[in-house]
């Protein structure tokens, strides 16, 4: 599949936190970024729907709502 | 709108039963207008010829194919503007052979490779006359699934995860992705209607590529 190359301007903090990413979950800058937008764009449409996005910890039996912009 | 050209196309083989050879075929990155028209006009007739031979046989429903009712079209387009989500088709002798979609943004459950990224694959099927488990016919082509755990495989190593790919199987396909396939099972799975769960590792994909074609 044909790809597109931009320029991305971050931080030294945001830098920071897609590097320990990208350590923690052995994965390139690239795909790292991908997977977010994907994601992104997944939870995009949920919310769109009317659907609430949440954590649980069933152990604890605590849910918190994400909010998302 | 379903596109009509898939993005990629690559020379595969899939061994013909009658013909007691291996057969030039394709893997389509990407299943378009032309797998979706072979899957209504081709697929869901024969299908419904072999559940009448069942059921004139008395074959109990829960032996038959207990994927008769997906829909193809409805499931292409629930997924066809998101970036998640991609598919593949196996065409051969101008006809779609078998089609599979998958995720990408699920997360392996193996232990040594828990929480990292894997291709899921969400829907697998070969076309009815290449499935042994129908009415008895043996399959026209072998090969099918193979060739698309294959391409879930290749697409976790193009997407950085390894050869991370995981499923819910079907209780029919069970032993396939267990035997065939290699992959790790991880039992039923209460949160996805007891479905098996299976998971290939980074070790099990390279024999898995190794063994190439597994007709």
């Amino acid at each position: 599949m044909p790809k597109k190359t931009m320029t991305l301007n971050l931080t030294e903090a945001e830098m920071a936190v897609l590097e320990e990413l990208c350590e923690k979950k052995d994965l390139s800058k690239t795909v790292l970024l991908r997977q977010a937008l994907r994601l992104y764009q997944q939870v995009d449409e949920r919310l769109s729907r009317g659907d609430t996005l949440f954590f649980e910890d069933q152990s604890k039996r605590e849910k918190a709502e994400i909010m998302m912009l | 709108m379903t596109a009509t050209q898939p993005s990629e196309i690559r020379a595969i083989e899939l061994y013909d039963n009658a013909g007691k050879d291996f057969v030039e075929a394709q893997r389509w990155h990407g299943v378009v207008d032309k797998n979706l028209a072979d899957w209504e006009a081709e697929w869901m007739p024969e299908l419904q010829r072999r559940l009448k031979l069942l059921n004139q046989q008395n074959v109990e429903r829960r032996f038959w194919p207990q994927s008769r009712h997906w829909d193809w079209r409805a499931k292409l387009k629930d997924i066809e503007k998101r970036l998640a989500n991609q598919s593949f088709a196996l065409v051969c002798n101008g006809m779609t052979q078998a089609m599979m979609t998958v995720d990408t943004t699920k997360r392996a459950r193996l232990e040594g490779q828990q929480t990292q990224h894997l291709v899921y694959v969400d829907y697998l099927e070969a076309a009815p006359w290449n499935r042994g488990d129908i009415a008895g016919d043996p399959p026209r082509y072998r090969g099918c699934g193979t060739e698309l755990i294959l391409a879930a495989v290749e697409l976790s190593i193009t997407e950085g995860f390894k050869g991370r790919v995981g499923l819910h199987s079907l209780p029919q396909a069970n032993r396939f992705y267990a035997n065939r396939c290699g992959m790790t099972d991880l039992g039923q799975d209460k949160t996805y209607e007891n479905l098996r769960y299976f998971e290939i590792t980074l070790e099990q994909a390279q024999v898995f590529i190794g063994k190439g074609k597994g007709a």
